[in-house]
């Protein structure tokens, strides 16, 4: 857990008197007056990092238990390791908001990087009047809590007849993610050498064929952090599908999303204890974003730091 | 193949008064390299980019061959540029960044192959076609934007400091590899530096720009042989030419102890236009070391000028003196080129006589040459 900083008592070795170079003592010095500090904010970091880490730990732990176990001691480790209750939980209707959600994530990523790519590209790149009022439409898209705007967009999306539907949830999502995607992208573009854009130009390309061939793959690392940001974002929202995606009659088909699912889970406990069920759906949850997000962090990092290389 | 023609091209960036490039008139023959150098801001590089159809033209017109290219998109005028910073496609191997013009242009598979092959040899890039830009070195990195260059066959080259990013030592051999392949390959060539040397040993002509304009538009040999103004006097040559005021006498400008013959007439003009005193310019090389043999205008002084050194660069084949002078009544810094045998000491004094037909007059209030 602890991150060893610098051995308190210096090994004998080192105190040797062959005098060593002033440059490999320099970082030396660095770190011994940063000490402090140094097991200060690393202990800090550890606080932190289990504060974030039990808790998930324990709702795994915790879909391993049986009613009886979560019912008593949180401190008891799961007596038998069955994985019968991942299946169960899948069978409760996790497995089709699982799908749900999935439908929607795809269409809905798909389209926010496309659609803000493609905005915050031209209005990086080129110039034109009105280009900068767009742009601040965009980032004030941003500024504004969805909670403000819930109750317009409900009746909104019903006029268009698109309450509990896959495609009125995307849209929904898509202009939801809109905003801090341009944002992003919008600075990242910025930081690409204009060189490479115009040598496509003198090789022939169209400006779509420049945007498509040339410019996106060179963002990659943009798109991908952009990319991870809008999949965690839309898989973990709450507030938009519970407004947007409830059955309106009988006859319509249950097209709630994940987290309305889980929440339905919980609330049915009142009635019919499967709290391991509800742990194990949680579980099942979290699980893509960790794969998405693991499978990519090298990237996302890079992005992050784009604009501070080379 | 095809010529060049800047017809009084001028760009004014918006939200400026002055014009970056103000009425640029130069003819390029075909298959000839010209480069254009210049100070930083002088508005080399706007004017290679207008011709590439980067930079909008604001006035007058820009020709490729007898097609007015003036207001077309970069594709459509037969031109490949290298960048300063060679702006290869990172997501693209080498091959791919050299095919991909011609991919564009819709050309087959195989076609695309044997040419990009053929230039990869030419360049001695064969075994890095499969890499990726950034898995190459920056001497590599160049030769691939050269090829991506070749590969077109383009009417014109257009070359925007490509050396610039390259060691000292690489930057001398690709220097002569660039100007043998344009040799060899016979297409019409505008190079951008602010490099005089890289000027003067690459190109047929050499045009100096300054500010916008054209100063002079010649061959190496005559650009440093007659430089058209003290701009250009100044800028050719390194290291720079020695340039002195001097008051207009009798027959000819007094120089130190000695007189430099002017042409009558040029003298006359300038005395005309009020001007007192000339400028006269004297490469390092075109000073004398005189040790009292030379013509002296006052009997009692040795003839030349007395130069006390300051520092002394020793190059091996010879050297380059510093010091200073006291000329009408101003102290001067003068560089004189010496033998690399006979390197004087700091604090000598050298009496140095210009060489009589190498030395340069320019009217001090224009700048204009004024000798032949």
């Amino acid at each position: 857990m602890s991150t060893p900083i610098k051995d308190p008592t210096p090994a004998p070795a080192d105190l040797g008197p062959a005098p060593r170079p002033r440059k490999a003592d320099a970082p030396a010095r660095f770190a011994d007056s940063g000490g402090v500090l140094n097991v200060f904010s690393h202990g800090f970091l550890a606080l932190w990092a289990v504060m974030i880490v039990l808790p998930l730990a324990w709702i795994v732990l915790s879909s391993f238990k049986t009613d009886a176990q979560i019912g008593g001691s949180a401190w008891t480790w799961p007596s038998h390791w069955s994985f019968e209750v991942f299946v169960r939980a899948w069978n409760k209707g996790i497995g089709g908001f699982f799908l749900n959600t999935v439908i929607v994530l795809a269409f809905s990523v798909a389209l926010t990087m496309l659609f803000g790519a493609m905005a915050a590209y031209v209005l990086a790149r080129y110039e034109f009047p009105g280009n900068r009022v767009i742009y601040y439409f965009f980032v004030a898209g941003a500024m504004f809590p969805v909670y403000l705007a819930l109750v317009p967009l409900f009746f909104m999306v019903r006029n268009l007849g698109m309450l509990n539907t896959y495609q009125g949830l995307i849209l929904v999502y898509v202009a939801y993610s809109l905003p801090f995607t341009v944002f992003f992208l919008h600075s990242f573009f910025r930081t690409l050498p204009t060189a490479v854009h115009e040598a496509a130009m003198i090789d022939g390309c169209s400006h779509t064929r420049a945007f498509f061939q040339v410019m996106l793959p060179i963002a990659k690392p943009g798109l991908l952090s952009v990319g991870i940001f809008n999949v965690l974002g839309q898989w973990n929202q709450y507030i938009l599908p519970l407004t947007l995606m409830q059955k309106q009659s009988g006859a319509d088909r249950d097209h709630s999303m994940l987290t309305q699912g889980l929440v339905n889970l919980a609330l049915q406990q009142g009635y019919a204890g499967d709290m391991p069920a509800l742990f194990a759906g949680m579980t099942i949850a979290m699980l893509p974003v960790l794969v998405v997000y693991l499978s990519f962090q090298r990237q996302v990092q890079a992005g992050l730091t784009a604009g501070t290389l080379k | 193949m095809a010529t060049v023609t800047f017809d009084k091209a001028t760009r004014i960036y918006p939200g400026t008064d002055r014009a970056a490039v103000d009425k640029l008139d130069i003819e390029i023959a075909d298959g000839e390299f010209l480069v254009l150098v210049g100070p930083s801001g002088c508005g080399k590089s706007t004017s290679l980019r207008m011709l590439a159809g980067l930079e909008d033209v604001d006035d007058g017109a820009i020709r490729i061959g007898d097609r007015d290219v003036t207001h077309l998109p970069p594709k459509d005028r037969d031109i490949a540029m290298v960048f300063q910073n060679y702006a290869l496609y990172p997501h693209m191997t080498v091959a791919d960044n050299m095919g991909f013009a011609l991919k564009i242009a819709g050309v087959n598979k195989t076609e695309i192959r044997t040419r990009v092959e053929e230039a990869a040899k030419i360049l001695d890039l064969t075994e890095y076609l499969g890499r990726k830009p950034k898995a190459l070195s920056g001497g590599q990195r160049q030769r691939v934007a050269m090829g991506r260059a070749i590969v077109r066959e383009p009417q014109v080259f257009l070359m925007d400091e490509p050396l610039s990013n390259l060691d000292a030592k690489l930057r001398v051999q690709t220097r002569t590899q660039i100007a043998g392949l344009q040799r060899r390959l016979g297409t019409t060539t505008v190079y951008v530096t602010h490099d005089q040397v890289e000027a003067m040993t690459m190109g047929d002509r050499v045009a100096v720009l300054k500010d916008g304009l054209l100063q002079q538009v010649d061959s190496p040999r005559n650009m440093y042989d007659r430089p058209a103004n003290l701009f250009v006097a100044g800028f050719i040559g390194s290291p720079a030419m020695n340039l002195v005021e001097v008051p207009i006498t009798d027959g000819g400008v007094k120089f130190g102890n000695s007189i430099v013959p002017v042409n009558r007439e040029a003298i006359a003009a300038a005395a005309e236009k009020g001007d007192r005193t000339v400028t006269v310019g004297v490469r390092p090389e075109h000073f004398d070391i005189a040790n009292g043999e030379a013509k002296a205008l006052a009997k009692d002084e040795p003839a030349g000028v007395a130069v006390t050194v300051n520092v002394v660069e020793e190059l091996g084949a010879d050297g380059y003196v510093y010091g200073t002078a006291e000329i009408g009544g101003e102290q001067k810094d003068i560089v004189v080129r010496v033998g690399g045998r006979q390197v004087p000491m700091k604090g000598e004094v050298l009496h140095v006589v210009p060489r009589a037909g190498e030395t340069h007059v320019f009217s001090t209030s224009s700048g204009e040459r004024l000798s032949d």
